[in-house]
C-alpha cells in the first residue's frame, strides 16, 4: 500500500492543453425551465464506484442513455470505464463485477469524464437515487477535472412512488421498481444496463406525468420539490 | 479457477452492453434469430424505445403513411378497424412480445388500415422508415419475412415439426415432392410379346419389383410385379417362356408427373398395390414404388393396408395398430400435412371396420339381409387421429314395414359383434352410445329418414347435440346406393330449412376459442385441466362446426372440413383469403394435437387434447394463438350470418 495514497485525489495530475480546451467548451446547462418534457433531451446515467462514501471513493464506470422526442435512442448510449492507478479491490467488486484487470484497461478518467459531459450536451440528468450520482460526479469532475457540475438531475427514486402512489415497492429500490413494471435487465450492476433500465422506468414515468397533466420541466419539478415537503412533514410527525 | 479468473469474469466488459442485451432478447424470435448478427445489430443501433401506456394509440390511419416499424418489446398491441354497419370497432389481431409491425403499410409506403393501440402497457422498439429500407435491402432474410408476413412463420412451424419427426427417424423427404422429381430413373420396360422368363431376368438384373409392358408407342398396357410371379410360380400353370402379356396386370394404374408422393401414397393404401406408373401425354416416363416413397420406413404402407384387409383374426387386426401408429410418425417425418395423415388414418382404419365385418359375418353367419354400414362424426369426416372412438350405425332395406323389427332384431347380435370387435382393436366404444347395437341406431332406411326428419323439426338441445354428429355421413361398408339417396334427401330438406340452421348457429357457438380479448390464452384455471385448453373441443369444434353449417345450408355433400372450407369457397360462400386462412388455422392446431398425442403414445400415457400453451415453443404458441383467432372471425362471421 502506498503512504498517503488518499493524498492522491488532492493533487491531481495537471490537464494537458487539449484537455483544458475540451473542459472549458463543455455545453452550457439545461435549466428545469418550461421547456416540454417530450422535447427535452434527458440523459439517465448510472455510475458504479469503488464505494458508497461519497467523499473517499470514486467513480469506475458511466453508463448513459438519453432520452429525447419521448424515446431511448438505443444507438446513442455511453459506457466507459475509467482506469484508477491505486485501485484495490474490496467487497464491492462482488456488487459491480468491475475486476481489477478491466480497470486496469480503462480510460484515464479525465478524458473519460470530459467524453461523458460532451456526450451529455446541454441536458438534465436523470438517475435512480440521483443524489448519489449527482456527488459523485461532481466530486469527480472537480477532482479529475477542476469542473464544477451545474446540470440540474431529476431523482427517479422519488418520481416513481410520487407518480404510482398505487405502488407497493417494498424499500423502492431500482431493483423492486424494476420487478413493479415487469422490466428484464440484461445484466444488472452494468452501468450501462442500469441506466437503460432506469430509462425504461423514465418512459413510464414520463407517460404517467402526461396522462396526470405535468408537461413541462419545470412543473415536474414543482411537483416533486412540494411530493418532497410533504413526505417530510409526515415523517416528521412520527 | 482463481479468484482473478473469477473477478475477470464477473467483470468482463461489452462496450455495447445494452445492444448486446436487446439482441440477446431479439434472437428469441423469428426472423431475427435467422438474421445475420452484424445486420441485427445494425438494425438495434439503429432503433428507439418507445413506451405506450395501456389503451394508447401507436400509429392511426389518419396519421398517414406509416413512419416507423416496430418490434414489440414487452406488452400487448391489439389491432382495430371499424367494420362498416358497426358501433364499437373489432379487434382483427394481436402482436406480443417479439412480433414486428405494420408490414403490409411500410412496404406499401401508405397508411396501416388498422389502429394499432397498445393492449397492456408496452414498450416497442422502433426503427425508422429510412432504416427499414436500409435493413431490407441489408438482409435477405429480413427481406423474405417482410415479404412474406405470417406465412412465412407458418412454413417454418411445418419445416420444424418436419425436423422433429425426422430426427426419430432420419429421413428427409417431403410427400409434397412431384412424382416426376422421384421417379428419376428410366423404367424397366418390355414389349408383350417377351417371354416371362426374359422379362423376370430383366427385373433381376435392374433389381426392380416391376416390369411395365408397352406398346410401339411407349403406352403402358399392363404392369407385371414380383408379387405377381410368386402367383405364376405358385400356381404351376403357366411356363416361363409364354409370352409375359399372358399373365401382365392390364391397364395399370398411372399418376401424371405433376402428382405428389401423397397422392401415389393415397392411391397405392387404397388400392393395394406397391407400384405406380408415371405417364405423360399417354407415356410412360417411370415407375414410382413403395420403397422409393417409403426408403427408409420402418412400416410400409401398403403391406400394412394389404395385411389389415387380410387379416386372418381380430387379435392380428388389434397387433397391427402399433403399425399405424409407427406410420403417422413417418408420415409427419416425411412433410406430410396434418390432413393428409387424418385421411391415411381414415382410410386405414376403414380397412380395419371393413375386415372386422367381415370378419363377424364369418363367426356369426351371413344375415339374412344385406346391411350397409355407416359412420358418423370425425370418422365420417375422414378425420380421424389416433386417439378415436366408435360412431356407427346399421342401414338395412326392407319393402314391409311390419319385418322392420323382426329383421333389426336378426341384425343386432351381429352389430353388437362388430361393435366390440372393433372395441378390441383399439376403437373404444362410444360413450354416448352412438354405436349400431343400439336398437335406435340399427334402422331401415325409412326410419333412418325418419330420424332425420325429426333432428330438422324439433330442436332439442339433444337432437341438436345429435345433429352435430350424424350430419358428418359416410357409409364404409356394404352397398351404399340407398343410404347416399336418403342423405341427399336430408341435405335438400338442410338447405331450405333456415330455422334449422339458426339453431345449428347457435350450437356452432357454444364453445369460444381459448383467447380473450385482451390476454393471450384462455386457460382452466384450477382442477386437473389447470392451465390447459382443449386443442380439440375449442381449437378444431368451432371449424368443424361452422363449415358442417354452412356446407349444409348451401347444399354441399361433403363432410370433410377442409373439403367443405374449400368448396364453400368455390361456391362463393367464404372469402378466398377467409378460407385460405381458416384452411391453415385448422391444420395447424391439428397438428399440434397430432404431435402432442404422438409424445403421450410414446411415453405410455392415455391420448389427451389438452395442451399447456407454455410449454409450446414461441413459433407455435403465436400461430396457435393465431388460429385461434381465425376460428373467432369465423364464429363471429356465422353470428352476423345468422344475426346472433
Amino acid at each position: 500500500m502506498i503512504p498517503l495514497a488518499w493524498l492522491s485525489g488532492l493533487n491531481p495530475a495537471p490537464l494537458t492543453p487539449e484537455q483544458t480546451e475540451r473542459r472549458q467548451a463543455l455545453p452550457a446547462v439545461h435549466s428545469l425551465d418550461d421547456t416540454a418534457l417530450n422535447a427535452a433531451r434527458l440523459v439517465v446515467v448510472d455510475v458504479e464506484t469503488t464505494g458508497l462514501n461519497v467523499r473517499r471513493d470514486n467513480i469506475l464506470s458511466i453508463g448513459a442513455v438519453v432520452i429525447e422526442g419521448g424515446a431511448v435512442d438505443l444507438g446513442s448510449q455511453f459506457e466507459r470505464m475509467l482506469y484508477r492507478p491505486n485501485h484495490k479491490v474490496t467487497e464491492t467488486v462482488l456488487i459491480h463485477g468491475i475486476a481489477p484487470g478491466a480497470v486496469k484497461q480503462g480510460m484515464p478518467a479525465p478524458d473519460a469524464l470530459l467524453d461523458f459531459m460532451e456526450f451529455a450536451g446541454e441536458c438534465v440528468f436523470m438517475a435512480f437515487h440521483a443524489p448519489f450520482d449527482r456527488r459523485m460526479l461532481t466530486r469527480g469532475l472537480r477532482q479529475d477535472l477542476g469542473h464544477t457540475l451545474r446540470h440540474r438531475f431529476i431523482d427517479i427514486a422519488d418520481l416513481a412512488p410520487m407518480l404510482c402512489p398505487e405502488a407497493k415497492v417494498g424499500r423502492g429500490g431500482l431493483d423492486e421498481w424494476q420487478d413493479y413494471f415487469n422490466l428484464s435487465n440484461s445484466e444488472r450492476h452494468n452501468a450501462a444496463a442500469d441506466a437503460l433500465v432506469t430509462a425504461e422506468i423514465a418512459l413510464i414515468l414520463l407517460s404517467k406525468a402526461r396522462a396526470q397533466k405535468i408537461v413541462t420541466l419545470k412543473e415536474l419539478n414543482d411537483r416533486l420539490v412540494h411530493w418532497r415537503r410533504l413526505r417530510q412533514s409526515r415523517s416528521g410527525r412520527f | 479457477m482463481s479468484k482473478e479468473d473469477i473477478y475477470a469474469q464477473t467483470g468482463k466488459i461489452a462496450v455495447t452492453q445494452n445492444v448486446h442485451g436487446t439482441l440477446t432478447f431479439l434472437l428469441k424470435y423469428s426472423p431475427f434469430n435467422q438474421m445475420e448478427t452484424s445486420h441485427l445489430a445494425w438494425m438495434v443501433e439503429h432503433c428507439q424505445l418507445r413506451f405506450f401506456a395501456k389503451g394508447e394509440s401507436i400509429i392511426r390511419p389518419q396519421d398517414g403513411p406509416v413512419q416507423h416499424f416496430h418490434v414489440v418489446k414487452q406488452g400487448l398491441v391489439r389491432g382495430e378497424r371499424m367494420l362498416s354497419g358497426q358501433t364499437a370497432p373489432d379487434t382483427t389481431f394481436e402482436i406480443s412480445a417479439g412480433e414486428c409491425f405494420p408490414l403490409a403499410a411500410l412496404i406499401g409506403e401508405r397508411a396501416t388500415r388498422t389502429e394499432h393501440l397498445a393492449g397492456d402497457d408496452t414498450f416497442c422498439l422502433t426503427l425508422p422508415r429510412a432504416g427499414f429500407v436500409t435493413l431490407f435491402s441489408m438482409s435477405a432474410v429480413f427481406r423474405d419475412f417482410a415479404m412474406r408476413g405470417v406465412s412465412s412463420l407458418l412454413d417454418q412451424v411445418n419445416q420444424q415439426a418436419q425436423t422433429q419427426a425426422a430426427e426419430n427417424l432420419g429421413a428427409q423427404y417431403s410427400l409434397q415432392t412431384r412424382l416426376g422429381d422421384l421417379a428419376v430413373r428410366a423404367p424397366v420396360v418390355c414389349s408383350s410379346a417377351l417371354p416371362i422368363r426374359e422379362a423376370v431376368r430383366s427385373m433381376h438384373e435392374a433389381s426392380v419389383g416391376s416390369i411395365v409392358i408397352v406398346d410401339a408407342g411407349k403406352r403402358p398396357t399392363g404392369i407385371f410385379t414380383l408379387r405377381d410371379l410368386r402367383g405364376v410360380v405358385a400356381d404351376g400353370v403357366v411356363q416361363m417362356d409364354e409370352p409375359i402379356g399372358n399373365v401382365m396386370t392390364p391397364a395399370p394404374f398411372h399418376l401424371p408427373p405433376s402428382a405428389s408422393a401423397f397422392d401415389a401414397a393415397l392411391a397405392m393404401t387404397s388400392r393395394h398395390i406397391a407400384h405406380i406408373c408415371v405417364v405423360e401425354q399417354r407415356q410412360l416416363t417411370g415407375v414410382v414404388s413403395e420403397r422409393d416413397l417409403f426408403s427408409l420406413q420402418r412400416v410400409d404402407l401398403v403391406h400394412l393396408a394389404r395385411t389389415i384387409r387380410h387379416a386372418p383374426r381380430l387379435g392380428t387386426l388389434a397387433a397391427l395398430r402399433t403399425k399405424i401408429r409407427h406410420l403417422v410418425e413417418n408420415m409427419l417425418a416425411h412433410g406430410a400435412s396434418s390432413t393428409q395423415i387424418t385421411h391415411i388414418i381414415t382410410l386405414l382404419n376403414d380397412h380395419t371396420v371393413c375386415r372386422v365385418i367381415e370378419l363377424a359375418i364369418e363367426e356369426h353367419g351371413e344375415p339374412d339381409v344385406p346391411f350397409t354400414w355407416l359412420c358418423f362424426g370425425s370418422e365420417g369426416r375422414r378425420e380421424q387421429t389416433l386417439h378415436t372412438d366408435q360412431d356407427n350405425g346399421l342401414l338395412f332395406e326392407t319393402d314391409h314395414p311390419d319385418q322392420t323389427e323382426a329383421l333389426r332384431k336378426h341384425l343386432l347380435p351381429l352389430a353388437a359383434l362388430i361393435n366390440k370387435g372393433l372395441a378390441d382393436c383399439g376403437f373404444a366404444l362410444c360413450t354416448g352410445n352412438i354405436m349400431a347395437s343400439n336398437p335406435t341406431l340399427c334402422l331401415s332406411r325409412t326410419e333412418w329418414a325418419q330420424r332425420f326428419e325429426q333432428f330438422l323439426h324439433s330442436a332439442t338441445p339433444a337432437n341438436l347435440l345429435a345433429s352435430s354428429i350424424f350430419f358428418d355421413f359416410r357409409v364404409v361398408w356394404g352397398d351404399s346406393v340407398g343410404a347416399e339417396d336418403m342423405f341427399a334427401e336430408v341435405l335438400r330438406k338442410t338447405a331450405s330449412n333456415s330455422l334449422f340452421q339458426r339453431h345449428l348457429a347457435q350450437n356452432a357457438l357454444r364453445h369460444r376459442p381459448p383467447i380473450g380479448r385482451f390476454r393471450d390464452f384462455v386457460v382452466s384455471r384450477s382442477g386437473a385441466a389447470k392451465d390447459t385448453l382443449d386443442l380439440k373441443v375449442q381449437g378444431l369444434t368451432p371449424f368443424v362446426d361452422g363449415a358442417r353449417l354452412l356446407a349444409l345450408a348451401h347444399g354441399i355433400a361433403e363432410c370433410n372440413t377442409i373439403e367443405r372450407l374449400r368448396q364453400l369457397r368455390v361456391a362463393g360462400v367464404i372469402q378466398p383469403l377467409d378460407a385460405d386462412a381458416y384452411e391453415e388455422a385448422y391444420h395447424f392446431i391439428q397438428l399440434i394435437r397430432m404431435q402432442q398425442h404422438q409424445i403421450q403414445d410414446k411415453e405410455g400415457r392415455p391420448f389427451s387434447n389438452r395442451i399447456d400453451p407454455d410449454k409450446l415453443n414461441n413459433l407455435d404458441r403465436l400461430i396457435l394463438r393465431e388460429s385461434f383467432r381465425q376460428a373467432k372471425r369465423l364464429q363471429a362471421g356465422l353470428a352476423w350470418r345468422y344475426q346472433l
